[in-house]
């Protein structure tokens, strides 16, 4: 505006200062006193004053100085701006698993599908889209172009996952719509407003919320239990407001162990206990009941084996010895634990023996023959090439561990030893030391031809790992104890999750929907790929197939009941946000300064007749 | 400020040795501050007498009837105390003109008040009314008994601040719904208000047997009206009304008369209540109004 010139800016201050000062001149004293009762007697002026007086020469004479003012800055009005003009507008499609759900026999994403279309349909000529989606991440599917059949073809190929959305890829697909006149974003969940806010700023954002409230039944966990000893769980969640039938079965190892129908309360979760299973192996959970989203109604988890498996634990502490034991057996009771100490006389008595699993705490253990190696505070001068590194550190903290968020206070541990890990492996937590926001590696897995191995860099002396303050140290221990012990031909993972499996050798990857693909392994022999669907995946190497199990559960996105309608208020606001968007792209500024200097001319005439009447009449204001 | 001296040492040497003497109040619940013989409220065991029908059978003696066979009551001395509670008016006339100090003064004479309450034990709160004090329209201290404990009142008496309405019946209303037994009720105010709002409160206070005490707080160039001749806007500080006049002597001696007629409509009707009344007319007097008007509110060396 030219009004943000300098010159342009004094002429206004001017302006305003003229006018202040005029009406400070016809302002009264103003005195606040206690009671106006005290001057009730007091006289009233002559003269009563009033703050904006009529003085129709003052206000004349501003007026003109007013439309001078704008005629120098620059006198702008709107007017429609050119339809050649290119428009680009960007089709933001939320790809999470709600959007899977299905209402009658469409999925929401039909529904946004086709409210897409509607709109490339009725825009005006000149406009060009493209189609990005998002859900873990954001992903560009289409540039903008025009609006062939190579745009609805891109929209109708849009594919939702089994994982919830993320806010961060949602901002992403934003970022990528920079440069679109106008973001159209389809999902069925308002988004937070502080993610549209920098689109905002570039953009009209319109939100088309899809979707009504839809009944879903969700299997949220499986525990299998420990065969032959300990019952099993399936945790079911109704989403719905009202009363739902649900009937559940649960297979193990192909044997069906559980089918019964359980009416659930509204909104209401529900646990139901099955078994013990008579042997280990795979258990699936599925709800046979239809309802609005089918990738929460199944759930694989691994029940132990129960075939007996040999365990050693070495230690130099004989209390750590004792603390490593218990933990196995509560890990797989079915493990006979070996337990020695670190004396060559004890050592000696190993030789010959081969075992399944060999739990090595502050000892190198070489020449221990076991598949699955699980070394825990390994010493400094381990002969493993580039596990451990040399230097130690006298207290850590553990501040994370895959597959959970970090947490909130940071475990304290005692001697540490900060691990760089082969490539082969992976890690499973991460550490620091206090105050110093930098991390290390505090454990890692992985797999080589020779067997598995796990290792976790502090040591667990005096309790460590059965001190209640210090569960998370318990519970990683645990878990790297899972993974060891679990098949190495089948695992279950979460939806999202990147899988890596040592292969060794190229793989073709059968996904849940029967896609086949080709997985190239690294260096470390390892292939990974992304679950993005729930179900069963199979990994095929050679003559070895590998059975990867994926699960789906988000309560937010499970929750289809709380999903808003069409006449929300957000929806509402939606087209409010739409259509200031079009009023605001189809207008362009233009400068009309004949106009002002003909209304400059029509005041200054008037002003120069009022002041001739006024010299006649005395008046002395101005 | 004036209310910072009602902590400072020489202040109150000259309280001390002031007695506040309380007559109604006692007289009425629990005798004078002699020890009172009546059936009282306290803990402390006077005598035993025969049961006599319509007793308190909380009182009954029942180890007595128990071994004598015999209905024997209890007696207790009564609580002498009597509960002083300071009222101080802080809406926001209290604070206009700002060169005149009222508030300053008023929150000095009510602490003033309360530290001679305090040298004989007696309990003693400080009161603020105004639109901002709370929602209730009071703001109180709790009771404090000892002249040590004098100084805590100071975050009260320095932290107050003039603002508001003057809703002095509501704020007596709040008071008396404490349902506490009657004692002796300072109000410290300009009583720049409707009339029948301080004669309402002052009433419902005497209503409740309190020995009401009323300290008339003005300022000297509130009640002057001196200012430049000239016109002016003048707007009322509490409600905002605004009027235009013309200010000059015939107005200040306009004022001057208004000012008097005020105090005493507020003077008569103190008297014709049976309720004490002095002035403290001017903050650079606080000194004189101390020697002059404490006597008058029962304040006796």
């Amino acid at each position: 505006m030219g009004l943000l010139e300098p010159l342009n800016l004094l002429l206004g201050l001017s302006l305003a200062a003229l006018v202040a000062i005029y009406l400070r001149a016809r302002a009264r004293p103003t005195i606040t006193v206690s009671s106006l009762e005290l001057f009730a007697e007091a006289a009233a002026p002559v003269a009563r004053s009033r703050t904006l007086r009529v003085d129709a020469l003052f206000w004349l004479e501003a007026a003109a100085l007013t439309a001078l003012t704008l005629a120098a800055a620059g006198f702008y009005l709107r007017e429609p701006k050119p339809a050649s003009r290119v428009v680009r507008e960007a089709l933001v499609f939320d790809l999470g698993a709600a959007m899977n759900a299905r209402e009658s026999d469409t999925s929401r994403l039909d529904a946004a599908r086709q409210a897409a279309l509607a709109l490339i349909d009725s825009a005006p000529a000149g406009r060009e889209f493209s189609v990005i989606g998002y859900a873990l991440d954001a992903q560009l599917i289409r540039a903008a172009a025009g609006r062939g059949a190579e745009l609805r073809s891109a929209i109708l190929a849009l594919t939702p996952v089994a994982v919830a959305p993320r806010p961060a890829a949602l901002s992403a697909a934003l970022i990528d719509a920079n440069g679109a006149a106008k973001i159209d974003l389809f999902t069925d969940h308002q988004p937070a407003p502080e993610l549209l806010r920098d689109a905002r700023a570039h953009a009209a954002v319109a939100i088309h919320l899809i979707g009504g409230p839809v009944e879903n039944l969700a299997l949220v966990s499986l525990d299998p239990g420990t065969p032959k000893s300990s019952q099993g769980h399936a945790l079911i969640r109704n989403f719905s407001a009202r009363a739902q039938p649900c009937e559940l079965v649960i297979d193990a190892a192909g044997r069906e162990v559980f089918h019964s129908t359980l009416i659930l309360d509204p909104r209401a979760a529900a646990m139901v206990g099955f078994g013990p299973l008579a042997q280990g192996g795979m258990v699936r959970a599925r709800i046979m009941t239809a309802d609005g989203l089918s990738a929460d109604n199944e759930r694989y988890a691994l029940a132990p084996s129960v075939a007996p498996a040999r365990a050693l634990v070495v230690s130099p502490d004989n209390a750590t010895r004792d603390d490593l034991a218990r933990i196995l057996l509560a890990v797989n009771p079915a493990y006979r634990v070996t337990v020695v100490d670190t004396t060559p006389a004890a050592l000696s008595s190993l030789a010959g023996q081969k075992f399944d699993l060999a739990v090595i705490h502050d000892f190198s253990g070489a020449a221990i023959d076991a598949a699955a190696r699980f070394v825990i505070f390994p010493p400094p001068a381990n002969g493993e090439s580039g596990r451990v590194v040399g230097s130690s550190i006298a207290q850590a903290e553990l501040r994370g561990r895959a597959g959970a968020p970090p947490l909130a206070t940071p475990v304290t541990l005692g001697p540490t030893r900060a691990l760089a890990l082969p490539a082969w492996m992976e890690p499973l937590a991460l550490g620091g030391v206090a105050g110093d926001p930098s991390s290390f590696v505090l454990a890692g897995i992985g797999r080589t031809p020779g067997g598995s191995n796990a290792v976790i860099g502090f040591d667990v002396r005096n309790h460590l790992l059965l001190d209640p303050d210090r569960l998370d140290a318990l519970l990683l221990t645990i878990d790297t104890l899972r993974l060891l012990a679990a098949p190495t031909d089948a695992r279950v993972v979460a939806t999202g999750d990147f899988v890596p499996v040592a292969t060794f050798a190229p793989a073709t990857l059968l996904t849940p929907s029967g896609a086949r693909s080709q997985l190239i392994p690294d260096r470390s022999g390892r292939v990974r790929f992304r679950a993005v669907e729930a179900g069963r995946y199979a990994l095929q190497s050679g003559k070895k197939t590998t059975t990867i199990y994926a699960n789906y559960y988000d309560a937010g996105e499970s929750d289809l009941a709380m999903a808003p309608g069409a006449d929300t208020p957000a929806a509402h606001m939606a087209h409010m946000i739409e259509a200031a968007g079009m009023h605001r792209e189809s207008q362009v500024v233009q400068q009309t300064t004949p106009l002002a200097a003909l209304v400059i001319l029509l005041l200054l005439l008037e002003s120069v007749l009022l002041a001739r009447r006024s010299a006649r009449w005395g008046v002395s204001h101005v | 400020m004036l209310e910072q001296r009602a902590f400072e040492a020489e202040f109150l040497r000259k309280l001390d040795g002031l007695v506040l003497s309380a007559t109604r109040a006692r007289t009425r619940r629990a005798g004078r501050r002699v020890i009172g013989r009546a059936q009282g409220a306290g803990i402390e065991p006077e005598n035993y007498r025969e049961y006599a029908a319509g007793d308190d059978l909380r009182f009954l003696d029942w180890n007595a009837l128990a071994r004598l066979d015999d209905l024997t009551i209890r007696t207790f001395r009564a609580d002498r105390h009597v509960e002083v509670s300071v009222l101080l008016d802080a809406s926001a006339s209290m604070g206009i003109p700002e060169r005149d100090d009222k508030f300053g003064l008023a929150r000095l004479l009510g602490a003033g008040l309360a530290y001679v309450a305090m040298s004989k034990n007696d309990p003693v709160r400080l009161a603020a009314f105004g639109r901002r004090a709370s929602a209730a329209g009071l703001e109180t201290t709790r009771f404090y008994r000892r002249q040590e404990s004098y100084v805590e009142l100071r975050p009260f008496v320095t932290g107050l601040a003039a603002g508001g309405e003057t809703r002095m019946a509501a704020a007596v209303g709040t008071l008396l719904n404490e349902r506490r037994a009657p004692g002796m009720v300072f109000v410290i105010s300009d009583f720049l208000v409707a009339a029948a709002d301080y004669e309402t409160a002052l009433a419902d206070l005497s209503a409740a047997h309190h020995e009401v005490k009323v300290v008339h707080v003005m300022g000297t160039k509130e009640m002057a009206g001196d200012y430049p001749p000239g016109a002016y806007r003048i707007r009322d500080c509490e409600s905002g009304a605004t009027r235009e006049v013309t200010l000059g002597p015939a107005a200040a001696a306009a004022c001057r008369a208004r000012a008097t007629a005020h105090a005493n409509r507020v003077r008569a009707f103190c008297a014709s209540r049976g309720i004490t009344y002095a002035e403290a007319f001017g903050a650079e007097a606080a000194d004189e109004i101390i020697l002059r008007e404490f006597p008058r509110l029962g304040g006796l060396i």
